[in-house]
């Protein structure tokens, strides 16, 4: 047992540190009413791909880094940190779900061009609830050279600025899933006013849409897939926390009321002080989770809920605490906090509020026993 | 990172195993000549164990039904005894620690005061210096165990010329020296005595029983504060002992109870957090075993610990309805007996408040969290630089 992250994990996030901490520039989310389409995300897109990034969670079979979690979420810690609108997670998302659920040929053919920064992908795999569970809206059928989808997709993360979009849909009666390509006949990508301005989120309609079909089936993928996102929603969440943590500390040293500082008073100083333990938590169980998914732990499912669970909640509290300690300056566009406050109820809500994971948690605990 | 625990196979398990299994229900004496009592120490005390075996040993230890040496007496084993490694005399070392480690000498912490427990280093019990001896006079409260300790690991001002934290000095005194009289106080658990108070008149203790120098009292203090709430930031119903979120969950399925779903929810929230504090405590055991003294984050651990450790056992009890306001020890099963007194949740449930309270209150700690982690500016005390006996409270 080594609770300690290794001198290559520090290396990795340190250089994700500078690269972020250089090349973010939110002044533009920063302006009143400005939306996601405010920030030249293609040439940040582009810098990412030179640095490597979308081949980071792809097998080495495909020409992609095939990191470890651990590895990943040390970058993926520090777009939290930073809030950065880099499309990360969509591209992430549709590398676990062909990883899990392609045939090796299939993997190769998908994810070579995503390893070389030239594709960017998204996962369509939610209703209109944000229910990820048993029968998503979209139907496929078998046509001469392939298959063909209906219906439609939500929340679909990245989905505006994706090359090809997996998605998941019934056929036969059961969840498979699906390549299409963004230009395919019959696919429309509706941008939504989605509140965390730093993500691009979309619906996906699917009108006699040409598809390629993943071999494996979902079924067995699914979980797979889910405990990778809440991993790297928690692990966004737990640095977004630190982050929102340190500055308003640093803002309650600097800002006087009653002829001192505002953090020497006790309903500021331990409302900070919580949030500092509840980060210090958070992040132990980001690394755990990562370690659990890397070794094929028994309770890896377990750990990537209880991470997600637990940082999305802290992330919540910890952006709610921070304006309050801003005070109403906190509370304007103008400020960074609300990017912060948004994305963490945005990444709380994606995949389910931390009350389904509790349930998840507890069903999981129920079969143990059983 | 590696977050495995050492397996059945494991060398140090299987030398452990053997140990218990060999000597069952072995004595405390025992284990003390084994050196599993305070296994992180170094030879002779200890066998300088490594944060792994520290883990197998509570594990193997809970195997074989035998209650940890640190429930009898966890002062002399985790909070002070230390002390006498660092700050002790040699004949200090010989004298006092083998029989604590046999449990044989059950120590006490003689620290808070009347009327001045968060503000401990504002304390009134003086030692003055004659000869080859000091006199005690004061009085000390919330002392746990002193009725049944033969020690006490006492702090008292040596110096009321100096600002108050720089004028004590920690001893070590036996309980049975004239001048001393413990008088146990009944908690609201109404369960057996935990605290005490302790009256101390023209007690005499010669010079060899000083621990460190005149002065030294408030660092050795310090060390010995966050040494006692890193142990308590383990996830337990009781001062991080006691049962867990694991056992509260376990208990609720075996009975059913997690059916109801106002109990289920908050029954995996908590599991969830007990969980954070179990991986979290881990991490700071690795730190210290690893040569790293008890930092102040040890008072991360505590703060969310105690309040956690409350809402378990809460809802244990509010699990059984209106049946858990009768007097019950069968709140749910809990097969594990190896949780001290704290072995069932009606005791943990009555006892509850003092984990907020104990070891610094939860105000306390937030204060300290706050001031030496996160660096916020401190609290303005205006007695901090004044010599203590111009203090106003010296004069109240």
């Amino acid at each position: 047992m080594n609770f300690n992250l290794s001198d290559d994990n520090l290396a990795l996030r340190d250089a994700a540190a500078d690269f972020l901490t250089n090349e973010i520039d939110l002044a533009p989310l920063l302006v009143p009413g400005s939306t996601a389409d405010a920030i030249d995300r293609e040439s940040l897109w582009a810098k990412v791909a030179g640095l490597g990034w979308p081949a980071l969670a792809v097998p080495e079979s495909a020409g992609g880094l095939g990191m470890s979690l651990l590895d990943l979420v040390m970058v993926v810690g520090e777009i939290g940190r930073t809030v950065a609108p880099v499309a990360l997670l969509g591209t992430l998302a549709g590398t676990w779900a062909i990883t899990a659920a392609g045939s090796d040929e299939q993997r190769d053919r998908l994810l070579g061009p995503v390893a070389a920064g030239q594709c960017r992908l998204a996962l369509a795999a939610a209703d209109a609830t944000g229910f990820h569970g048993a029968i998503p809206s979209v139907r496929a059928t078998p046509s001469a050279d392939g298959y063909i989808l209906e219906g439609e997709s939500h929340f679909v993360v990245d989905a505006p600025e994706a090359d090809r979009i997996v998605c998941i849909a019934v056929l036969d009666g059961e969840r498979r899933a699906f390549v299409v390509d963004a230009d395919a006949a019959g696919l429309a990508v509706e941008q939504v006013d989605w509140r965390d301005i730093t993500r691009k989120v979309a619906i996906v309609r699917f009108s006699a849409t040409p598809a390629e079909r993943l071999e494996g089936g979902w079924d067995a993928a699914w979980p797979d897939v889910r405990d990778r996102l809440y991993l790297y929603l928690a692990a966004e969440s737990a640095a977004g926390s630190h982050a929102v943590l340190d500055e308003a500390v640093e803002y309650a040293k600097q800002r006087r009321a009653f002829g001192k500082p505002i953090g020497q008073f006790q309903a500021i100083k331990h409302q900070l002080a919580e949030i500092a333990g509840q980060v210090e938590l958070a992040d132990v169980g980001v690394q755990y989770a990562a370690w659990a998914l890397d070794n094929r732990d028994p309770r890896a499912s377990l750990a990537a809920a209880m991470a997600q669970a637990y940082a999305s909640d802290t992330y919540r509290n910890a952006t709610h605490r921070n304006i309050q300690v801003f005070g109403a300056i906190g509370f304007t566009w103008e400020m960074k906090n609300h990017l912060f406050y948004k994305r963490a109820r945005c990444n709380a809500a994606l995949l389910g509020e931390s009350a389904h994971q509790h349930e998840e948690v507890v069903a999981m605990l129920e079969a143990e026993a059983a | 990172m590696d977050f495995t625990l050492p397996a059945e196979d494991d060398p140090r398990r299987i030398e452990i195993r053997s140990f218990f299994e060999d000597h069952p229900g072995a004595s405390y004496a025992q284990l003390a000549e084994r050196g599993y009592t305070a296994p992180n120490w170094p030879a002779p005390w200890g066998i300088s164990a490594d944060p792994e075996t520290m883990i197998v040993l509570e594990q193997e230890y809970a195997r074989a039904g035998i209650a940890h040496p640190m429930t009898f007496n966890l002062i002399a084993i985790n909070q002070c005894g230390q002390s006498l490694l660092k700050w002790g005399t040699d004949d200090q070392r010989k004298e006092l620690l083998p029989p604590a480690l046999r449990c044989e000498a059950r120590w006490c912490m003689l620290f808070s005061e009347p009327s001045g427990g968060s503000d401990l280093a504002g304390l009134r019990t003086t030692a003055r210096r004659e000869g080859d001896e000091y006199v005690v006079n004061g009085q000390k409260i919330w002392n746990s165990s002193a009725n049944i300790a033969s020690h006490g690991v006492l702090l008292a001002r040596t110096d009321s010329t100096a600002p108050k934290h720089k004028g004590l000095t920690q001893f070590v005194i036996d309980m049975k020296t004239p001048g001393v009289t413990v008088r146990p106080i009944v908690d609201m658990s109404g369960e057996e005595s935990e605290y005490c108070e302790v009256f101390l008149d023209e007690v005499r203790i010669p010079v060899s029983r000083r621990l460190g120098e005149e002065g030294d009292g408030w660092r050795i203090t310090l060390e010995q504060l966050q040494t006692e709430r890193q142990s308590m930031t383990k996830p337990g119903a009781i001062w991080g002992g006691g049962p867990t979120a694991r056992e509260l969950l376990d208990g609720l399925i075996a009975t059913g109870r997690i059916k109801d779903p106002v109990i289920r929810g908050e029954a995996g929230r908590l599991y969830v957090e007990g969980e954070m504090l179990r991986l979290m405590s881990a991490r700071h055991l690795s730190n210290k075993i690893n040569g790293r003294p008890a930092g102040p984050e040890g008072s991360f651990g505590k703060m969310i610990a105690s309040p956690h450790g409350q809402a378990i056992s809460d809802l244990a009890k509010r699990s059984q309805g209106p049946a858990g306001m009768i007097r019950n020890p069968d709140v749910l099963p809990l097969p594990d007996k190896h949780f001290g007194r704290f072995s069932n949740w009606d005791y943990a449930y009555w006892f509850a408040p003092a984990g907020t309270l104990g070891v610094g209150t939860q105000e306390i700690l937030k204060n300290a969290v706050s001031e030496r982690i996160l660096g916020l500016p401190r609290e303005d005390d205006p007695d901090i630089k004044l010599p203590f006996d111009r203090t106003r409270r010296a004069a109240a």
